[in-house]
Formats: C-alpha cells, structure tokens, sequence
C-alpha cells in the first residue's frame, strides 16, 4: 500500500462541488413537497375513502416501498424511451423519486391521521369548536407531533437518495464528485470530501429541523 | 409498444431466466450477509453504548462517532469509497467482495440503530428493578432487557431488510452481477428498457413483498397491547426504519 492522499486537488474544486450540494438540496425539497402532497392525498384516500380508493392506495404503496427507488428512476429515464416518453435526466429523478416517497410519506401522514381519537374530536365539540378551531387546537398539533420526526428523518433520508440521480446524469454532489474523480484521478480524496459534506449537510439539516419542531411543534426529537 | 409483446418470448428464455435468477441469489446473499454481520456488529456497538464503565468510553466515542457518521453518507458515496480504497490497499478484492464490505459498514451503523431504539424501549424501572435484585449486567440483559426488546426489535428489523435489499441495488452501479446488474445485461442485448426492467421491477417486489407483509403480521401480533395505531404504521411501513431516531 503505496498511496499517499493528497487533497490539494480536490479542495481546489470544492466551489464546483458546493455548487452540487447546492442542486442536491434544490432537489430534495423539490422531492420531498411534491411527495409531500401525494402523501397527502394517499393518506387522505385510505383513511377516508371507500374500499375501492384504498385498495388502489394499497397498492401504490406497496409497488413503490417494495421496490427499489433507483430501478424506479433507471425504469423511467431508460425505459420509457422505448415507449417514446423521453425525460431529461434531472425530470426522470425527481418524478421517479417524488413518486417513491410519496409512497413512504402516504404511510407517515396515515399514521398522523390515526394519532387522532375520535373521543378527542368529540371533546372538542362538545367544548363548541367549530370544525376551523378543531382542526386547529385539537387535530393538527397532535398530527404533528407524531409525524414531525418521521417527516424530518424522511427528509435526511430523501437527502441522501438524492445521490442515486447521479447515476442516470444528473451533475449534483455526487454526479459532480464522480466527474472530479475522472478527470483527477484522485478517488478516495473526493469521496471522502463529499462523504464529509453529505455529512455536514444532514447535520445542519437536522439541527435546522429540531429548532423548527421545538419552537413551532413543541416536539422534542432524539438527537443522538 | 408491438415490438415489445414480441419480444416477450424471446426474452424468457432458460439463459435469460437463470440469469435473472442468479442476480436473485446474489441479491440476497447480500442483503444476508450485510444484515447478518450488521445485527452482530450492531448488537456489539450497542453493548459498548449501554454500558456505564468509563474505561470504554474511547471506544464509546469512536462508535458513536462511526454510527452517526455512516448514517448520513449515501450508500451510493460509501460504496465509491470503499472501491477505491479497497483498490489502494488490497487490488486483488472482487466487486462481489467490495459490496460485502460496504454492505457491512452500512447495515452496521443502521441496525445497531435500531436494536439501541428497541432496548431502550424497555422502561427503566424495569432495569432499576433488575438492579436491585442485584443482577448482573449480563443477567440483566438476558432475563430482563431481551425477552422485552425483541418484539420491538423484529418489526422495524424486518423493515430494514427490505430497504437494503433495495439499496444493493446501488451496487449494480460499481459491477456488482445482482438483479439490477442482470437488468443492464439484458438491456444492453437489446432487449427493450420497459421490458426488462418492468421484469426487474417485479423481481424486486416478489422478493420484498412477503417480507413488508411479514413485518406488519409482527408488528400486529407482537407489539400489539402497547403499541398506537400510529406506532405501529411508523415502525413497520416504511422499510426506511432506520432512519427513525424515536424510541
């Protein structure tokens, strides 16, 4: 083992590789509200709607938390051509991961909906909430407190999914740490650097996220 | 769309379908073995975290340091680096081995994770209890701790092997021959991409279907006097229960 790490070179690039984590994130919020609504209508659709609407609910989530989201995306970029659907690669990823995790997120706004009693609906009728009052003193703060550290783990999780678009083309952390290594040569300097920002940035976002949720939610999540 | 349906013949054929069956298997001796050596690591780093003696609190700091780092790197990234480490240090390492490697390193940080949330599941007068009957530490944890923890164990452990048999699907990308590297075979004999990797697709699910089944018939039968309606879709839905940091 004859090889001597030498960063120089890929610190020089580190500008070009912020700008990926910069796309990374751009692309885990994009991700993570658009699964955010179809979460939302899916949890809405198995809680509440009838046997048909669930069963088709059901069977979304199961299809899309029993396979992987990277088969999904490389399903969507290199095979729908063959149907004459062509998607760029940046579209392919987000559709194919928003797509995925609204699945997981139907599950965690379901488990929201179930943390309701109906005994606490009806203790807040019987004090004359209106159903605005309800749904804001008594419905959402416990909806949220279940959900809000699933939610804000999910979005760490999305973060570092991200990185599987690199694979089909699309330049963000990772893509653009592929692109230094071939033109470096210097592998295992930019991994670990890029490790290392994957890392700083889901610390920041978790510590962005427990603030949020102890000042807005009054959730206090484990940290360590 | 033509085309494809006549593709379908010639696409099952016995070399095709013993390929697809061969990147089954390896997907799963994968997953096995990096859940394997994952519960047996992550059983050792959570021993060393719940244990109270200073003298091992280096080591302490070292573990923690290694499950949260692990945690918030991509499988993707940790597979690059321990390709091209494994390069550096040992050029003889087979791909099928590098994916070990970094299969182990994962599941380690994740399950450990998540056997820590199922022990301290167990409510602390429970322990204090065991305490002052003057158990030992390991007699605590034997009679006390694991009758009750495994139930919370099983669930969300369950889930997580069907997230990584999902994830070392990454490892295709490195030239690992798995189901998703016997995908891009096929595709590139020029076999149509919605053909084949609907195919793939299918093969995913067949194999992680009865097991996010198996987890919620646990959930529901093992935990289910204690566990909330809403517990109980958070801890066996999602398959990404790794990633929870709630006890």
């Amino acid at each position: 083992m004859n090889y001597t790490l030498q960063f120089g070179v890929v610190f020089r690039q580190l500008p070009y590789l912020l700008g990926g984590a910069l796309i990374t994130l751009e692309l885990a919020f994009i991700i993570f509200w658009g699964g955010a609504l179809i979460g939302l209508l899916g949890a809405v659709g198995k809680t509440f709607g009838g046997p048909k609407t669930r069963r088709l609910v059901n069977v979304y989530v199961a299809f899309f938390t029993n396979t992987p989201a990277f088969v999904q995306v490389y399903f969507l970029f290199n095979g729908l051509p063959d149907a004459g659907i062509l998607l760029s690669p940046f579209s392919a990823a987000v559709i194919g991961l928003t797509v995925n995790s609204g699945a997981y997120l139907t599950e965690i706004q379901r488990a929201g909906f179930a943390s309701v009693r109906r005994t606490e609906l009806d203790a807040a009728e019987a004090l004359g909430m209106n159903l605005g009052q309800s749904v804001r003193y008594v419905i959402l703060p416990h909806i949220m407190r279940t959900i809000y550290p699933p939610l804000a783990n999910f979005f760490i999780w999305i973060l570092l999914g991200t990185s599987m678009a690199a694979l089909i083309g699309v330049e963000e952390l990772t893509g653009r740490a592929v692109n230094i290594s071939a033109s470096t040569l210097r592998s295992i300097e930019v991994f670990i650097v890029v490790a290392g920002i994957y890392i700083v940035l889901t610390l920041i976002a978790t510590a962005v996220l427990y603030v949020v949720g102890r000042i807005f939610f009054r959730v206090r999540m484990r940290v360590l | 769309m033509q085309s494809l349906l006549n593709q379908i013949p010639s696409f099952f054929t016995y070399y095709n379908v013993m390929l697809l069956l061969w990147g089954i298997g390896s997907t799963v001796l994968l997953t096995a073995a990096g859940c394997g050596a994952g519960f047996v690591f992550g059983a050792l780093i959570v021993l060393v975290r719940i244990t109270k003696t200073i003298w091992l609190l280096p080591i302490k700091i070292v573990v923690i340091t290694y499950v949260e780092f692990f945690r918030r790197i991509p499988f993707l990234v940790i597979l690059y680096l321990v390709l091209f480490a494994a390069h550096a240090v040992d050029p003889t390492l087979s791909l099928f081995g590098v994916a070990v490697v970094s299969v182990c390193l994962l599941a380690t940080a994740y399950l450990s994770e998540i056997i820590r949330a199922a022990i301290e599941s167990v409510q602390r007068p429970q322990i204090e209890a065991a305490d002052s009957m003057n158990f030992g530490f390991w007699r605590t944890i034997y009679e006390v701790v694991l009758p009750q923890a495994w139930k919370v164990l099983l669930p969300p452990a369950t889930a997580f092997v069907i997230m990584f048999i999902k994830d070392t699907s990454l490892a295709s990308q490195i030239g690992v021959i798995e189901l998703m590297f016997t995908g891009k075979i096929l595709a590139n004999r020029s076999f149509s991409g919605l053909l084949v990797y609907s195919v793939i697709l299918i093969c995913y699910f067949v194999l992680s279907y009865p097991l996010s089944r198996l987890a919620a018939w646990m959930e529901r039968r093992l935990a289910a006097p204690t566990g909330t309606e809403s517990q109980r879709i958070l801890r066996t839905s999602a398959g990404f229960a790794g990633y929870q940091s709630y006890g």
